[in-house]
Parts: C-alpha cells; structure tokens; sequence
C-alpha cells in the first residue's frame, strides 16, 4: 500500500529523512514511534504529500507521490489525515465538517453526504453531537469528529499524527477506542503515537525513529521484549517507566 | 512616450525639486510636533475625569476623523481671514496639518496608556512610587514602546498629506511638479519627479519604522 | 451681513446636495471596484506564487508612498501623453479605485494570512482544491479579520475622494471651494461641507466599531 524506497528530505541543512526504507501492507496498522525530532511526524505527512520528499521514490496505493505530475487530489481522497490539533473547522457543525469533503471532492450528493455523515458520527459515539460546533465539544469530541471527517471519505488508508498527544487524559482512551475499531475492522493505518498500550494492543509492527532514521521495526511481542538496537531500549526504558 | 522624456529639464528645474522638497519635509516635521502637542494635550483630556474635558476633545477627535483633510484645510483657508485673522498660507497649511494628525495621535498615545497592564500601576503603588516615578519609570517607557511605530506611520501620513497643501498655493513638492506642467507642459517630467522624491521619504521612513520596531522587541524580550 | 450669507447658503443647498451625490457616486464606484480588485489581489498575494505576490507588493508600496494627490494628477495628467484620454470623473474614479484595491489588498492578505495553517492543511488533506478551501474554509474564517478594517478602509476612502475636487470633479469640496468664491465665509461653508461628510462617515466609524467588538477584537486604528 505505501512503499517508501531510499527517501530522503531536507529542511534546508537539516536532515530530517535519512534513507528511509519502508513498506506498509494493505490492511496492517503501523505504529510510529521515537523522540521529538526524529522525523516521524514529517514522515507520514510525506504520505499525503503534505510534505514533499527531494529524493528516493514515495509509492501510496501504486502511484507516484513523488512525481510533481501525479494527482494529489485523487490519492488524498483515499487518505484520511488525523492531525494533532484536530483542525476542525470553526465555522461548521461536526456534520458539515464531516460532511465537507465529500460533496466537493467526490461530489456526493448533499443528502446522501449527511447521511454517510450521521452514520459515521454514530460509529464514533457522536450521534448526539451531528450540529454542535467545534467550540462546543471536548478535546475528546473534537479528535473523534476529526476521524469520522476522515472516515466519510471512504478511505484505503487512515493516517494519525499524535491525535492523542493534545488532549486531556482523560479523553484519551475514547480517541484509541474508536481507532482500534477501525484496526479491528482491516483499516491500512499509520499512527504516530506515544500511547504504546495501543501498539501492543493493535500494532502488526511498531517501528522507532531517531534522528532521520527507522532504526528498528518488528511486531510488537518482539519489539517491547526483545529490542535489537540499544537506543530502541533506552527509548522504551524512558517512555514505560510509567 | 519615454524618448520623449526630458531628463534635461528635470535636471533644471531640479532647484526648485530641492527647494519644495525641503519645505515638505519642514511642514511635515512641523505639523508632526504639533500634533503632538494637540494630542498629548487632547489624549489628556480624553481620559481625564471631567466630563466636559472628555467630551470637548471627543468632539474634537470624532469631528477630524469624520471629515476631509482637505476640507478642514479649506475651512481654515477661507474661514479664518473672515474672523479676521490675517496669516501665511504655511502658517494656515501647519495649522490644519497639526488639529488633523492631533486627532488620529491622541487616539494612539490613548491606546498605548490603555495596553499597559493595570497590575504594572499596582506594582509600582505598592512599592511606594508616586505618581509621578510611576509616569516616568513605569507606565511612559512602555507607552513609549507601543507608540512609536503608529506614530512612525503617521509621519509617513503626513507627509503624504501636506501634499494637498499644494492646493492653497503653498511651494512644496506636489506644487513644483504643477509649476512644471504649467510652464513646460511637462506633467510627467514634473510628477514623476515629484513621485520619486516622495517615494524616497517613504522608504527612508519605513526603513526607520523596521529598526525600531526590531530594537522594541529586543527590549521586551528581557 | 450674516443673514445675507446664510440665506445665500440656503440657496445654494440644492447645488451641495448634488456635490454630495457626485462625492457618492464617485466613492461608490470606487469603493466597489477597489473591493473587487482588492479582493483579488489580496488572494494571489498569498498564495504559492512569489513573483505575483512581490509584483503585487510592490505596486501597492508605490500607492501608499505617494500622496493621491500627486496619483490623481498622474491619471489626469500623464495618461494622455500616453495616448489614454479621461475626463476628471473617470480618472478620478479610476485612481479612487486603484487605491481602493490597494489597501483593501492588504487588509485581505492580512486576514487570510490570520487563519490558522492546521485548517488549510486539513482541507487540503481532504482533498479540496485550493479554490474549494478558500470559499469554505479560509475566506468563511478570514472575514472576521477583514471586516472592521475594511469598514473603516472604506471611510478613509470616501474621504480621500475630497481630493478629486482638484480636477474638477462637482463634488461636495469642489461645491464648498465654489460657493466660498461668492460667499466669503469659509466658516460657513466648508462647517457646512464637514457636516454633509460626517453625516456619511460618522456612522461608518461607528459600524465598523461595532463589527471589530463583534468579532472578538483585534486593533484597528484609523
């Protein structure tokens, strides 16, 4: 589904993707892990090309991110993109927000958009909620729209860039419920995460970064257990001691 | 159209450039220090405690910002030699320049007393200032900090506003590139000259507003 | 004496109420275009393109450093050596709107340039062409930003068009700058003049007072 093959990318000097080499499976669920700075953040938003790569080749769901000619518009309607700070847009109800994209990129009929929109809401435990605006709901609320706004289009891939990291502790878990839902139910996901109970829970593999570099990826039973790599452990050590 | 450009009798009249361009820039720094004085003097009265003060400088401030320049230097052109007042063009010109900008300064040096946090008064209370240390060592260098760069655009505006002065025959910038066209018939000559000397100022104040905007931050930073 | 002049005042009411008309005709056109245009500008000055947007800045920094005086003479005077002939109210209208569209640029930019980056990045995530996220979800956001300037920006215009009188254009300074010939008393007729443009701008300063509150605050000072 997604092939990463001898990518790299700059931010002016700085070396942000060292050679990266990496291949997701239709229907695996990959967790990204690693220090602040390592890169992981600014690799999967190379997925969807909300950055692009100088060199090597990018390949999602067999075409070319890499190529400046490729459709970008296309791909990104088979990607949903969770960000960090949900993103929700201010000035629409959690229905419009999800419903958004698919009457302008896929052309839906409006009906037929909040329909998909209402259901989808109700998959995330939001059916309550379909005309509350953004600044009515919780940090929890909001992340949960901001997956069904992903969701309602239908997408081959889901993408997750610390969707839980902004949020309150105690709106957590309703955000990793609803995502390990959608990996129960064979979505291809990348998720960039310090919550590592998901990963053992969910993950097929969980690989680590540090400083432009995948330094070691194996399945989870493997990679909490056993790491190969002394900064994988010294990472774990740091981030298990609670 | 450019062949025809008359680089020789820019350079003519080039005195007469450098003449006006002086005055417009002793009128402009004359209304920008008179309006100062009005609007320190208005902003005082804006926030003072008495009613009557405060609604006399409203009445000025809202008077100025809802009309023309252009008229209230008309209105003091033809209006004061009918109450008898007798004076230059220049003097009537810095007059109306001064009562204009005043109004748009009192609002900014208003705003700039208002940012001030009202906790830095209390501090400054409490650790037994009076009210004039708190003036000088408090609440006036910051004042200071966030009037400075409006008060920098305002130069730039009345720069660019004594050039209606021209209208009442007065001998600047904008008047000489008139004097071109009516001598020579040279309105491009005479205008785009007059452009470039304005653009000139213009920059040299932006540029002074982009330092000093540079070192403020650099003093809020500690 | 005086109830000569004011009854002479009174007479010449009809002929102020159609400078007053021309002062709105020429601001509105203008004030229409300049938003137009200035819309226009303001988007492509934020987009992607560099070259639009320094191409783009760099005429707006040579409006805002000359005075529209010196604009107004360019349009009226110069055109026609280029072979462009324009009576005063088109010239007029045509510099009105040309510095309409500039600042009004600015204040678009500005507002666009104020919506967080995370909402173009989510839009364009979904898919939505660059189009498709600026009508739904960047301009819907931008507009609180642009609002109360553009109010105001608005103001500042219907008072710059005072400035036209100077070619000729029978608007309400030209009809004050006539009638003062026939009755001297500038106080008179340029408090009568100030009063027909206050009448306009007055509650336009307070509307878009009332929009900046509304919008949840922000400085604009005018």
């Amino acid at each position: 589904m997604i092939i990463f093959r001898e990518v790299h990318k700059w931010f002016g000097k700085l070396h942000v993707l060292n050679d990266i080499n990496l291949e997701v499976g239709a229907g695996e669920v990959l967790v990204l892990c690693g220090p602040s700075g390592s890169g992981k953040s600014t690799l999967i938003r190379c997925i969807n090309r909300l950055e692009p790569i100088q060199k090597g080749e990018l390949i999602v769901d067999g075409m070319k991110v890499h190529d400046h000619r490729t459709n970008m518009r296309k791909l990104r309607a088979e990607i949903g993109f969770v960000f960090q700070q949900f993103n929700l847009y201010p000035h629409m109800t959690a229905l419009q927000n999800v419903a958004l994209a698919p009457t302008k990129v896929r052309k839906t009929s409006k009906r037929e958009a909040m329909d998909l929109g209402r259901q989808v809401l109700g998959k995330v435990g939001l059916g309550d909620k379909i005309d509350s605006y953004p600044a009515q709901l919780s940090g929890g609320q909001q992340q949960r729209v901001a997956i069904a706004r992903g969701l309602c289009m239908r997408p081959k891939i889901m993408l997750f860039d610390e969707p839980t990291s902004a949020l309150d502790p105690e709106m957590i878990n309703e955000v990793l419920e609803v995502m390990k839902d959608l990996a129960g139910e064979g979505m291809t996901m990348v998720v960039v995460t310090h919550e590592m109970g998901f990963a053992r829970e969910v993950a097929h593999r969980v690989a680590i970064m540090d400083m432009g570099q995948v330094i070691e990826i194996a399945p989870p039973e493997e990679f909490f257990s056993n790491p190969k790599n002394e900064r994988t452990r010294l990472f774990l050590s740091k981030i298990l001691r609670h | 159209m450019l062949e025809a450009f008359n680089f020789r009798v820019i350079l003519e009249y080039m005195p007469l450039f450098l003449k006006c361009f002086m005055a417009t820039l002793w009128l402009s720094g004359a209304g920008l220090l008179g309006s100062l004085m009005a609007g320190t003097l208005a902003c005082a009265m804006r926030i003072s405690n008495s009613r009557a003060l405060s609604g006399a400088a409203s009445v000025y401030i809202e008077s100025i910002r809802s009309t023309p320049l252009l008229a209230q230097i008309y209105f003091f052109y033809f209006g004061l030699p009918s109450l008898g007042i007798r004076m230059t063009e220049e003097m009537t010109g810095v007059i109306a320049l001064t009562l204009n900008s005043g109004a748009y300064t009192a609002e900014i040096l208003r705003a700039g007393f208002q940012s001030i946090p009202f906790g830095q008064v209390e501090a400054g209370v409490s650790s037994g200032l009076n009210y004039f240390q708190r003036m000088r060592y408090i609440i006036l260098p910051q004042a200071l900090g966030v009037t400075i760069p409006p008060m920098l655009g305002q130069a730039i505006v009345l720069v660019k506003d004594s050039a209606l002065l021209s209208l009442i025959s007065i001998t600047e910038l904008t008047r000489a590139g008139q004097i071109m066209t009516s001598e020579r018939f040279m309105p491009a000559e005479g205008f785009l000259t007059t452009a470039v000397f304005y653009l000139i100022i213009y920059f040299v104040l932006k540029s002074i507003a982009g330092w000093s905007e540079k070192r403020l931050i650099f003093r809020e930073g500690r | 004496m005086w109830t000569y002049y004011l009854t002479e005042l009174a007479h010449s009411l009809p002929f102020f109420l159609k400078g007053l008309w021309m002062t709105i005709a020429v601001s509105g056109i203008s004030l229409a275009g300049g938003t137009a245009i200035g819309f226009a500008w303001g988007i492509l000055r934020t987009r992607k393109n560099r070259f639009i947007d320094h191409l783009i800045g760099a005429w707006v920094d040579l409006i805002r450093g000359t005075p529209f005086l010196v604009q107004v003479f360019i349009v009226f005077f110069i055109l026609p050596e280029a072979g462009v002939h324009l009576e005063a109210f088109p010239a007029a209208v045509l510099a009105l709107t040309n510095l309409g569209a500039c600042f009004i640029c600015e204040i678009v930019a500005a507002g666009i340039r104020s919506v967080p980056w995370g909402q173009k990045e989510a839009a364009t995530a979904s898919g939505l062409t660059e189009l498709q996220q600026l009508r739904y979800v960047v301009m819907p956001q931008a507009m609180k930003t642009i609002l109360p300037p553009l109010v105001g920006q608005y103001v500042l215009l219907i008072k710059d068009s005072s400035v036209v009188s100077a070619i000729g254009v029978m608007d309400v300074t030209r009809a004050g700058w006539l009638t003062v010939q026939r009755v001297p008393q500038g106080l008179l007729v340029f408090g009568l003049v100030g009063i027909l443009y206050f009448i306009i701008c007055y509650p336009l300063i307070h509307l878009s007072n009332f929009l900046e509150r509304k919008m949840g605050g922000g400085t604009t000072s005018f």
